[in-house]
């Protein structure tokens, strides 16, 4: 249960936890293994060393002591006595021989008691950590035994020398009986001697023990936290890669929620954008038909003057009619001749209403028609509002030509053109002029449109363009005149209209400045 | 206003000025039937023609004519040839910039299109009237003024005198004595005169110095 709930504890955890623990924990075992085999391989030299330096070279010393008292003195003495060697001759061999002892004695007293080598600072916290204890007890009787030899070599040393006086006073007799004490004497230093260096194997031998249990020790802790490094490292990497593995499928997952989302929300995103160009069609419709009405306002002024004039003549007529009555002058003929009139007069007023009605039926088929004579008959309809306001329109045909597209939409457009010129010029006093040019240009018929109102202005001219934009009174403007115009040349026409402030020769003779509009229109074929 | 005597446009002249050809012809005809000659043009160049070779008692004009402008005509007719005829504006604007300087023209009536011939004979007549009506008295006068010359003419200066100082219900407040004041004639020649007058009932005592002057009497006679 508790290894259950660490578990799942690591498993709540956030991701970038884990993974940091992962590293913390491999870098970290790593550390330990390094730190602890360079310890272990420290302390093993460290141990060698001592072994060497103060057992093994002390051992070295003391029997050369032994051999020196052996071959030197000994033997130099016994060659004294079978008179092999001279006086003179032992003697330098002999203080030779004292000379080596006293400096081998030293140096062992110096490597042991001196004790340059002892234990390293992390060798002894090692030995504490792990509780391994040395055998210091004995430390007494190797300086018992040191000062045992101390005294005997000292002694030792005297009689040599007194047996060397004795010598060369050739006092023979006494020094044998000396020299067979001092090989006595030597005896027991060799015994003393050998005794130490017992002890000192024994030193030694304790210490290559604590070595091993040292080596060992750390062998098993170094095993220990590799295993446990390893396992750790394992089970955090096999946690770290459910992970991965759960956080892989939770993506999936996530993904083919979000997948299942987005084309929700592109099937919704459709059904709206259809709507919308469902609405905007229907926008497009009643701006339509509010630009209509813009014009038909208009319209209405023109059909209001072309009728008024017939419309006066008929109800003169009629008056007359009424007058000669009263008089008793109403003749036959007189009948006639004013009936006559009066059809004519009101088949007249029928034809401009025909006209009228032509231009706003919604006639919805493609015909081909000769552009001059749909600007013609635009300019006609237009022609009251021209001449109300003294506006000289010049009709300029370069090239006759003949499109296939929609009469009254082009019609609309070019009257809409005109009737933005007429109330351009509205302000100027005199010499209004407005110039319609119909040419070909690049395999298309071109309609250039000009006036010389004094141009429209720059920082207007990006959007004369747009819906229900207007620089006219409210009263005077809907704004979606030349919106429409864009939209019927473009899309039902796929041509191209566009404005712009030119000099223009209006009138052949002086350049003014004024605004252009210029429509361009592919020849469709049937 | 109902019913004018249009007879009296009879013997005038009138000048019809209008572009529109068809109006202008029709109207004409109308205009024929009551009056003396109907100058019928349509540019205000072929009018001032007319008004040069003949006598124009009366003009009509549009007022938007092609490519001018009749009050302009007008202006230039007054300002120019100092003729000073009656005016009768038509037209189909009814824009006050006109109508103010219609009035400062001091045309004598505005008509809007279409026209009512019968607005357009009572202005006519309206306009024409005064002018008869100041022939009239002209001719009046003159009959007076021939009378006195072969009668009487202290009696003529009396009844000058009664018709003069009558009041507003047409009574005379006078003696003999303020009579005598101002006009030198004798007590009995002036009683003889207030005596026939009495008779003939035209001038009746009512009261003490006060004489009633009956116009209905004139007439019997």
């Amino acid at each position: 249960m508790k290894i259950k709930n660490i578990f799942s504890y690591f498993d709540n955890l956030p991701f970038s936890y884990k993974t940091s623990f992962l590293i913390f924990i491999i870098t970290g075992g790593m550390i330990s293994i390094i730190l602890l085999s360079q310890i272990s391989i420290y302390t093993l030299k460290n141990d060698f060393d001592i072994l060497f330096e103060k057992r093994t070279k002390p051992i070295i010393k003391l029997e050369n002591i032994k051999d020196t008292y052996k071959i030197n003195i000994y033997d130099t003495f016994y060659d004294i006595q079978q008179q092999n060697i001279t006086i003179e001759q032992s003697k330098d061999i002999i203080s030779l021989g004292q000379q080596l002892i006293n400096k081998n004695w030293k140096d062992y007293k110096k490597n042991t008691i001196e004790s340059t080598y002892e234990r390293s600072y992390v060798t002894k916290i090692l030995n504490d950590f792990f509780s391994i204890n040395y055998n210091t007890s004995n430390l007494i009787l190797q300086e018992n035994i040191i000062n045992n030899i101390n005294k005997k070599i000292e002694a030792l040393h005297r009689n040599i020398n007194t047996i060397v006086k004795l010598l060369e006073r050739n006092k023979f007799q006494e020094a044998t009986t000396l020299i067979d004490r001092i090989y006595f004497e030597i005896n027991s230093v060799n015994i003393y001697i050998t005794n130490l260096t017992n002890y000192d194997l024994n030193l030694a031998i304790t210490e290559k023990r604590e070595t091993q249990k040292v080596f060992s020790t750390l062998t098993t802790v170094l095993n220990f936290s590799i295993v446990f490094v390893f396992l750790f490292s394992i089970i955090l990497s096999m946690i770290v890669i459910n992970n991965f593995r759960k956080l892989h499928f939770g993506l999936e997952d996530a993904v083919d929620i979000k997948t299942k989302e987005l084309q929700e929300l592109n099937e919704y995103l459709a059904i709206k954008i259809e709507k919308e160009v469902a609405n905007s069609r229907k926008k497009d419709l009643i701006m339509f038909q509010q630009s209509k009405l813009a014009s038909l306002g208009e319209m209405l002024q023109n059909i209001a003057h072309q009728w008024r004039q017939p419309l006066g003549s008929l109800m003169m007529i009629i008056q007359s009619f009424q007058t000669k009555m009263e008089l008793g002058k109403l003749s036959y003929d007189f009948v006639e001749q004013k009936v006559d009139d009066a059809l004519l007069l009101s088949q007249n007023m029928s034809n401009t209403l025909d006209d009228f009605q032509n231009f706003f039926s919604p006639n919805k088929d493609k015909t081909n028609f000769k552009i001059k004579d749909c600007v013609e008959h635009s300019v006609e309809l237009s022609k009251y509002l021209i001449e109300k306001e003294n506006i000289k329109l010049n009709l300029v045909i370069i090239d006759d030509l003949e499109i296939y597209g929609f009469y009254n939409e082009l019609s609309h457009v070019i009257l809409n053109i005109i009737s933005n010129s007429k109330d351009a010029l509205k302000e100027k006093e005199e010499n209004k002029l407005i110039k319609i040019v119909i040419k070909k240009f690049r395999n298309k018929a071109r309609i250039n449109i000009y006036d010389n109102g004094g141009g429209i202005d720059e920082n207007v001219i990006p959007q004369v363009f747009e819906p229900y934009y207007t620089t006219k009174y409210k009263s005077a403007g809907t704004g979606v005149g030349l919106y429409m115009s864009k939209q019927i040349i473009e899309k039902h026409m796929h041509g191209i209209i566009k404005c712009k402030n030119v000099f223009n020769k209006m009138d052949n003779i002086n350049l003014e400045y004024g605004a252009l509009f210029i429509i361009d229109i592919p020849f469709e074929k049937r | 206003m109902a019913d004018r005597n249009l007879n009296i446009l009879n013997n005038f002249n009138v000048l019809y000025l209008e572009d529109d050809i068809s109006l202008l012809t029709h109207t004409k005809d109308i205009l024929d039937d009551f009056v003396l000659n109907v100058y019928a043009v349509n540019t205000s160049k072929e009018a001032v023609e007319v008004l040069k070779k003949e006598k124009v008692d009366v003009i009509i004009s549009d007022i938007l004519l092609e490519n001018e402008n009749g009050i302009d005509f007008l202006k230039s007719i007054r300002d120019d040839k100092q003729l000073n005829i009656p005016t009768i504006l038509t037209t189909a604007h009814t824009d006050t910039k006109y109508l103010l300087d219609a009035i400062k023209l001091k045309v004598e009536n505005y008509i809007v299109k279409p026209i009512n011939v019968k607005e357009l004979l009572n202005t006519l007549h309206d306009i024409l009237l005064p002018i008869i009506q100041t022939q009239e008295i002209q001719k009046h006068s003159n009959v007076i003024k021939t009378i006195s010359a072969i009668t009487d003419s202290k009696q003529v200066e009396v009844i000058k005198y009664i018709i003069g100082n009558l009041d507003k219900e047409d009574q005379l407040i006078a003696s003999y004595g303020d009579i005598m004041n101002d006009i030198s004639i004798s007590k009995p020649t002036l009683i003889k005169l207030f005596k026939e007058l009495a008779e003939k009932k035209i001038l009746t005592k009512i009261a003490h110095k006060t004489y009633k002057f009956n116009e209905d009497a004139l007439e019997i006679i």
